[in-house]
């Protein structure tokens, strides 16, 4: 189960940093970052640039994001802002706005 | 020996408590409590003073600053306004405070203040190891139950205490008799009393309100000081102890001892 | 998607919020917080977590660091292992024995001393 869970009626302004796996249902403006997994669930709000192992946005992030694995968007999910991760997808029905550095 | 005492649940006593020993009220106290003992306040308990001791368990209600050297505890049903200081301090579930709670050792000035007067009557001798570590922690006032050791070693050189309602500013005129003072005696001695400073059981008569409660059991040190003084008296030597008797006078025994 | 209006939210252990908590539900913190937590629901401060800042919630667990107010719509409670430096404001606060605080309470309540009783 993931260290830090933000439920859906939280709101968060300011940064957020960690070294364990960070799920967010909830609203967040500022940044993010942690060396494990991050969760944006369907119903997150995210303004922030978001720094982690990993990534999975079923919700609405605005803001760069860069993993040291991979970043998934899912359908339903919306990022804006540039991707810079080893390996990427992004759903059917997902959306997406921004660059991709894939570089490794 | 450390004795224990009761102020009973219907008694109230106007003036400060304070002694060797534990002390449970019952009743209701109109003053400071300072013992070296534990103080346990019953739920009807009332005191408006401040209180110390080494354990303070609170059941009652009490207006005034709590200082425990060892703990402070507040059980359910407790009702405390004022600052309550000790190494560990526990307020129950369905406790009520206000004040100032501190677990850092560090008396508040209200406590210091009443603490000030604290004269020599305590015991020369060294009375609970953790007489040492408020006396360390508190640097500038007195600490609340044994005096600094310079003050235990020159009973009359310690300055008249400031409060003058507090009657134990007459201490310092008796400091020269304060070894007798100290020492535990099983019969008080019949004398009338003309100065205010009584002495243990008869506090009584000086403060009619002090009643109940030193008599049952306390031949150490519970004095029972009245918080105003009737009159300010000047010192007068003490009445000879045994009364001209003439001839044909029936024995009357004018009060009983305990 | 229906979700429980009170899931619990955690900042995990390894897990540092500079910045403002506010918002609906339960909060725990077994990491640190510096910056205000404004709750609709209770909070609680792990033992290892600790917040700096104010701290307002519906009840307030407190076992673990707090340096800043806390205010309860409830109850306050202070576990024994806490720490706690600030003002506490609550209909109740209670506080274990071996919880290290320096702190001001503003309970509201009144004394209750009565006529002095006369000795019978």
């Amino acid at each position: 189960m993931a260290g830090t869970v933000i439920g859906e009626g939280l709101t968060i302004e300011g940064d957020i940093s960690g070294d364990e796996e960070i799920v967010i249902h909830g609203i967040l403006r500022g940044r993010l970052t942690t060396t494990d997994a991050v969760t944006v669930g369907g119903t997150a709000v995210v303004g922030a640039d978001i720094t982690g192992a990993s990534l999975s946005v079923a919700g609405q992030v605005t803001g760069d994001v860069t993993a040291s694995e991979r970043v998934d968007i899912q359908a339903g999910g919306k990022l804006v802002g540039d991707i810079k991760a080893a390996r990427f997808t992004i759903a059917d029905g997902a959306s997406f706005k921004g660059n991709v550095d894939m570089e490794v | 020996m450390a004795e224990s005492s009761v102020i009973g649940a219907g008694t109230v006593v106007s003036g400060h408590v304070r002694g060797q020993g534990s002390l449970e009220i019952l009743g209701r106290v109109e003053g400071d409590v300072n013992v070296t003992g534990n103080v346990v306040i019953g739920p009807a308990g009332r005191v408006r003073g401040n209180v110390s001791g080494a354990q303070l368990t609170i059941a009652g209600q009490v207006q005034g600053d709590l200082r425990g050297t060892h703990a402070v505890l507040l059980e359910a049903g407790a009702r405390v306004a004022g600052d309550i200081s000790g190494p560990r301090v526990g307020i129950a579930p369905g406790a009520l405070a206000r004040g100032h709670i501190t677990t850092d050792g560090e008396p508040t000035p209200a406590l210091a203040r009443s603490a000030a007067h604290a004269p020599a009557p305590a015991r020369p001798a060294a009375p609970v190891p953790s007489a040492a570590r408020p006396a360390a922690r508190l640097a500038p006032p007195a600490p609340p139950i044994a005096p600094p050791p310079a003050a235990r070693l020159a009973p009359p050189a310690r300055p008249l205490p400031a409060p003058p309602p507090k009657l134990e500013a007459k201490a310092p005129p008796v400091a020269p008799k304060a070894p007798p003072q100290l020492q535990p005696q099983p019969q008080p001695q019949p004398q009338p009393q003309p100065q205010p400073q009584p002495r243990k059981a008869e506090a009584s008569r000086a403060a009619p309100d002090a009643t109940e409660a030193p008599r049952n059991r306390s031949p150490v040190e519970l004095e029972f000081t009245p918080v105003r003084p009737i009159k300010p008296e000047p010192r007068r030597p003490p009445p000879p102890v045994v009364p001209v008797i003439s001839k044909g006078t029936k024995a009357k025994k004018k009060k009983s001892h305990d | 998607m229906p979700r429980h209006p009170h899931e619990i939210s955690v900042v995990g252990a390894a897990t540092r919020v500079t910045g403002r908590i506010s918002g609906n539900g339960v909060l725990r913190i077994e990491g640190m917080v510096k910056g205000d937590v404004n709750l609709n629901g209770d909070a609680e401060i792990a033992e290892g977590g600790s917040v700096e800042g104010n701290l307002h919630g519906e009840s307030l667990d407190i076992g673990g660091s707090l340096l800043g107010d806390a205010r309860a719509q409830s109850a306050i409670a202070v576990r024994s292992g806490a720490q706690v430096r600030g003002e506490l404001r609550a209909a109740q606060v209670s506080i274990e024995a071996g919880a290290r605080v320096s702190v001001r309470l503003e309970t509201e309540f009144e004394l209750d001393f009565g006529t002095a009783q006369r000795r019978r």
